[in-house]
């Protein structure tokens, strides 16, 4: 009974909002890529991209800003500087992926896991390059948290109504901004139409290609974010492998929301659940081993479960030739 | 009178073809200009350039007495030209409203002014009396709705002059009717329409004027009230043409296709797409089957060579119960499939003639030494067939893909004809093939007749149906809604029963 | 030179210009480095191509990634995308390894089989969720195969830790199971090769699965190249629908070549476990699946040319440790030129495969137009 109490308390749901952010985002990012047509499996590498520079940006802001035996003149300069060089990283790499499978036609799979290769080797690299080791950089602090001003008063609420990182409700205003950007703009339209049907669209005088850039150029800015949240404002500094496969689940994410930002908040908050439990439940009958793939285990069951009730974009991952008879 | 478009020494080359030859043409305005010839003879390559989508190798298009060039097809839309394109450049999952507006929407500061558009496309649909729902989501438009999306689309973008290619191509002759009159009504408004067309019964009834294109020339241009389908049939094709194929009597043999009250469901949601459809298909008899896409033939198709389940009913092929057999022990029992798309069902482009000729038959003992293919054995029978129809390909080692479609159908017949078949089930066989083409293929099926094969043929075209077979049934919503015999009933009757405006009644038989 | 031979000459160019142009952006990251790009390759070159060690260690270190190489090609021939080859291995070769240290007392042409067996059926098996689950949920294999990876990780790690771990090590930082017989370990090729007076370094681990992984590729490419079921797996993956219309089972061709892929990669990991260290170690190599993706598309899924792929991986890590440590350069250079060359050949590939079409397309066009007129 203590044990399935637990499973509901406040301090394990506002981990589980905290952990939903990462996958949230990069499930956002996901939609913009495929809703343009271009499967984007490289959204791991990107989010790898992300917590290496958000991480190293904001240390190595952090000690220009920090004058000697002093405190920092703005303490959110540093990790502002990082959010916004993890999410100019993101969109960077992106690029390789959408010259390599926009521009040259190759398989959108293929391009993708050939990122998540080339960020592996270039995070440790660069690693080594700036802080000497391979696998982690020195540890950094991030923005500093917000309370909810009455409810953190409100006893067993303070878990949830403190600590907040600003990047949670930048990301609910991303996330509104996403589905009304798609639903209601004329650059959301054009997307959804590159993405249904390139060669109507082109024949309308919109610009397939350019809009499939700038498709897969927020998927790359969105996963850089949540890449940069997490080595930041989680794990207070970069670890290799701290993405965890997130950058997939996050496309499971996605296909649960039926390719629409809204629709990707439930499975985000599903898994950023089971990612909280596999962090926080540590006295169980079952070996830890066994949680720390709860998250996994949930991303193949919902796969299972609501893969053929979505229905994605007519031509997502199909590249787009114009001169094809 | 003036000319609205003015096209002169049109040249267009693509690789190894001189698609456009020196073309000049003059479009009046408020005049509705056929433009015909076969496929192949340039027209589409002439309406792409004036679209903006080719630019010409040389010569120069005129536009209201200005040399314009058209590098885009936004530039031919900014110069009052617009094109409904014979594959709808449509978007199923969006709505009329969203259709219409892509790529010129009505804004403020990047939002969408749905409600301004939603106005001004009720506004388009009142001044042409077009019926149109601006919220409906376009999947759940028929066919003639969709044409009237991609009309509305053009005249929302200001177009004076409207390039139709192969508008009727889809629909039923009484869709058709409706097209002719709103092409009436645009001509009254003052716009100008460029018409391109195959079928000479349409051109006479619709066009002003007709410009005939053979080989990538202007043959000639003519007044359609003062000229007759023979003598455009031979300014199109060169040389007198005989227009009916020559149709053998005789009696057909015993029943070697029968299906009974199949229930059939469609891929997507599981909807039945047949719902109790029975008959029987005799040797030596063409068995056609009339009606508007989408209502059920393609499913049944499927079913009876195996591809999709029977939900109920009984399919039997040469006396034996096949209902439940697949698509593999059905071919060997001896039915021929022709798909309907060639390059979905048909072809695995990539790989070579050779391969393909024997896909379906690869599993033939004369093909293999145990589990290995036999090469030199398959390379004879592909050299073979590859002979006997005429295929033409540089090599047995070409992959199909490089092949023209003609020379890709003739792949599939002649694989299809391999192994003496029984039974021949022929889904839109001369889709998009060229004049040559299609004659080859029709008579190939005339053959197939002959030597007393039992043929299906599903056609959209209603003319192909109506000159080929011996039995005519007309498919609506799911079902048989009439039979008729050769020559009992008129394309204007079986075109009542393809649009359910008449139905239940008793075959004409 | 006719056109044909033309065409051949480009096809085989591709993968060598891929590897030129990763190679030039790699002497960019030298050059920042300060090092000089001919030096840091000439060292490559010279460290792994002139000493005996460097080519044992080489070869030692392709055998894993041929298995790797072909599992991934099996089922990228068959259009389905095994990203799961690094689970599969971890399973396969723990599976292996429980077989080789609980079973006692049998002799080496028994014992030895089974255990190989153990680790192709256990990678076989770690295929068999995500690919029912495609087959019949249409889950996509790139994200379960994925989501099975960091399962089989943390089950391996469980098995290793608190199952079966060699309790004689309790108390020592060591975290691995217990030695296995002799009768379950992989025989040397040393002795074989000091026959034919090649000379191979005295503790060179290569052992006998060099010529069983080139072995099953030979019969890969023969299955693939020359049978009904090759023919049925080519056209499936390049037109399911057409294959479909003859006849041709998609679900069991795709079933089956993946878990084909599975069963290769149940055996990447054995030469190391089964040759080299005769126990399974917390520490046992990973990322060898990963590679394996890479070692596949070089090869173009060419069974046969997984061999030479994945001889070149094993150069470059080879070369990676000398660089490392003669030149001061990170190992990881190495990796970022490995990923450069495979964004390089996709691309390349594409544009050759793309040329090609539209040569034969014009030879055709140009066959049609020109027997058509002296016919008529």
């Amino acid at each position: 009974m203590e044990f399935l109490l637990s499973l509901a308390s406040v301090a394990l749901l506002a981990s589980a909002v905290r952990l939903t952010v990462p996958i949230l985002l990069t499930a956002m990012g996901a939609v913009y890529s495929e809703r343009s047509g271009v499967v984007n499996i490289g959204l791991e590498g990107i989010m790898i991209m992300g917590t290496f520079f958000g991480a190293s940006v904001t240390h190595f802001v952090h000690i220009a800003l920090t004058p000697e035996g002093g405190a920092a003149v703005v303490p959110a300069l540093a990790p502002l500087a990082g959010m916004l060089a993890a999410m100019a990283a993101g969109m960077l790499f992106s690029l390789i992926h959408a010259v390599v499978s926009v521009t040259f036609r190759v398989d959108q799979i293929i391009s993708g896991v050939a990122l998540n290769l080339l960020a592996v080797g270039l995070a440790r690299f660069l690693n080594i390059l700036l802080f000497g080791v391979a696998t982690q950089s020195p540890g950094i602090g991030g923005f500093t948290p917000w309370s909810i001003p009455l409810l953190q008063e409100v006893r067993g609420l303070t878990p949830i109504a403190t600590g907040i990182s600003p990047v949670i409700p930048a990301a609910l205003i991303l996330l509104l901004l996403g589905q009304w950007v798609l639903l209601k703009t004329v650059f959301g339209l054009r997307l959804r139409a590159v993405g249904e049907n390139p060669l109507a669209a082109d024949t309308l005088g919109i610009n397939v290609v350019r809009m499939r850039y700038a498709g897969v150029l927020i998927s790359g800015a969105l996963a850089g974010l949540a890449g940069g949240y997490l080595s930041i404002e989680q794990g207070r500094g970069y670890l290799e492998g701290m993405t965890q496969g997130r950058g997939f689940i996050a496309l499971a994410a996605m296909i649960f929301g039926n390719w629409w930002p809204l629709g990707a908040l439930g499975a985000s908050a599903l898994f950023g659940y089971f990612d909280a439990l596999s962090l926080r439940v540590v006295h169980t009958a079952i070996p830890y081993q066994f949680i720390t793939v709860l998250p996994h285990i949930a991303t193949i069951l919902v796969l299972a479960g609501f893969m053929r009730r979505a229905i994605p974009p007519a031509a997502d991952g199909i590249p787009y030739t114009k001169e094809e008879t | 009178m003036p000319a609205v478009i003015e096209l002169s020494g049109i040249t267009k080359r693509f690789p190894g073809v001189l698609a456009n030859d020196g073309i000049s043409l003059a479009v009046e305005a408020g005049e509705i200009h056929a433009l015909v010839g076969e496929n192949g003879a340039g027209k589409s390559t002439l309406m792409k350039i004036l679209y903006g989508l080719y630019q010409p190798d040389e010569g120069s298009v005129k536009v209201r007495g200005q040399r314009i060039v058209l590098g885009s097809p936004r530039q031919a839309i900014d110069s009052g030209i617009g094109m409904v394109h014979q594959h709808f450049m449509l978007i199923p999952r969006f709505t009329v409203i969203e259709n219409v507006i892509l790529g010129s929407e009505p804004a403020r500061a990047g939002r969408l002014s749905l409600a301004q558009a939603r106005e001004e496309i009720r506004e388009l649909c009142d001044q042409y009396g077009f019926a149109l729902d601006p919220d409906a989501e376009l999947s759940t438009l028929s066919v003639g709705e969709q044409q009237r999306v991609e009309i509305i689309k053009v005249l929302y973008r200001g177009a004076e002059v409207l390039i139709l290619d192969e508008p009727t191509a889809v629909l039923t002759p009484q869709e058709t009717d409706d097209l002719f009159e709103n092409l009436d009504r645009l001509r009254g408004e003052g716009k100008t329409i460029l018409f391109i067309s195959h079928i000479l019964e349409e051109v006479l009834a619709v066009a002003d004027r007709i410009t005939v294109l053979r080989n990538g020339r202007v043959v000639g241009t003519v007044d359609a009230g003062k000229t007759t389908k023979p003598q455009i049939a031979e300014m199109m094709v060169g040389r007198p043409v005989l227009m009916d194929l020559e149709v053998p009597l005789h009696e057909p043999g015993e029943v070697r296709l029968q299906i009974d009250e199949a229930v059939v469901l469609s891929a997507r949601g599981g909807l039945p797409a047949v719902r109790g459809v029975s008959f029987s298909v005799r040797s030596g008899e063409i068995f056609g089957i009339a009606g508007i896409e989408g209502n059920g033939q393609s499913e049944l198709v499927e079913a009876l060579v195996g591809l999709r389940p029977l939900a109920s009913g009984k399919l039997t092929v040469l006396g034996t119960d096949a209902t439940r057999a697949g698509v593999r022990p059905i071919r060997l029992m001896g039915v021929a499939h022709i798909p309907e798309d060639r390059h979905l069902r048909g072809l695995v482009l990539p790989m070579d003639v050779w391969e393909n000729l024997i896909l379906g038959h690869h599993t033939r003992a004369v093909f293999g030494r145990g589990a290995l293919l036999d090469a030199p054995a398959i390379e004879r029978y592909a050299r073979e067939r590859v002979e006997l129809f005429d295929v033409r390909t540089p090599s047995l080692r070409t992959p199909t893909l490089a092949l023209s479609g003609g020379n890709q159908q003739k792949v599939i017949v002649a694989r299809e004809f391999g192994f003496e078949p029984s039974v021949l089930v022929a889904a839109q066989p001369t889709r998009g093939l060229d004049i040559g083409a299609t004659e080859f293929v029709r008579r190939q099926i005339l053959e197939a007749r002959s030597a007393g094969l039992a043929v299906v043929l599903v056609s959209a075209m209603l003319d192909e149906i109506l000159s080929l077979s011996d039995r005519v049934a007309v498919m609506h919503a799911g079902r048989i809604v009439a039979e008729f015999q050769r020559g009992a009933a008129t394309p204007r009757e079986i075109g009542l029963y393809m649009t359910g405006a008449r139905q239940g009644e008793e075959s004409g038989a | 030179m006719t056109a044909r031979t033309r065409l051949a000459i480009l096809q085989v160019s591709a993968p060598f210009l891929a590897i030129g142009f990763g190679a030039l952006v790699a002497s960019f990251i030298i050059l920042a480095l300060g090092h000089s790009p001919l030096g840091v390759y000439g060292m490559m070159l010279r460290f792994s191509l002139t000493r005996s060690d460097s080519i044992a260690a080489i070869l030692l270190k392709s055998t894993p990634l041929i298995f790797s190489g072909l599992a991934v090609a099996l089922s990228f021939r068959a259009n389905l995308w095994n990203i799961g080859v690094e689970g599969q291995y971890a399973v396969g070769a723990f599976a292996a390894s429980l077989v080789a240290f609980t079973v006692r007392g049998l002799p080496t042409a028994v014992h030895l089989p089974l255990t190989i067996l153990a680790g192709v059926g256990a990678g076989a098996l770690w295929a068999l969720l995500p690919i029912v689950l495609k087959l019949r949920r249409g889950a996509h294999e790139v994200i379960t195969t994925i989501m099975m990876n960091h399962i089989a990780a943390a089950l391996v790690l469980y098995l290793l830790a608190d199952v079966f771990r060699d309790p004689t090590q309790a108390g020592t930082p060591r975290v691995r199971t217990p030695e296995f017989p002799d009768s379950a370990r992989i025989p040397l090729l040393k002795p074989l090769l000091d026959l034919f007076g090649l000379r191979v370094p005295e503790h060179s681990a290569l052992n006998w699965f060099l010529p069983i992984a080139v072995t099953v590729c030979v019969i890969a490419a023969y299955v693939l190249g020359r049978t009904r079921f090759g023919y049925e797996v080519r056209a499936v993956a390049l037109n399911p629908s057409a294959a479909e219309a003859a006849g041709i089972p998609l679900s069991r061709t795709r079933f089956l070549m993946f878990l084909g892929s599975g069963a290769v990669a149940g055996m990447v990991g054995l030469s190391d476990v089964l040759g080299f260290f005769g126990y399974f170690d917390i520490d046992f190599p990973k990322g060898l699946g990963f590679l394996g993706i890479s070692v596949a598309l070089l090869a173009r899924n060419n069974p046969l040319g997984i061999v030479p792929a994945a001889l070149l991986f094993g150069f470059l890590d080879r070369g990676a440790q000398g660089v490392q440590v003669f030149a001061g350069v990170p190992r990881e250079v190495i990796t970022i030129l490995q990923a450069v060359i495979i964004l390089a050949i996709v691309v390349g590939y594409e544009l050759v495969t793309r040329y090609v079409r539209m040569q034969r397309k014009l030879e055709a066009e140009r066959m049609a137009t020109a027997s058509w007129e002296p016919a008529r």
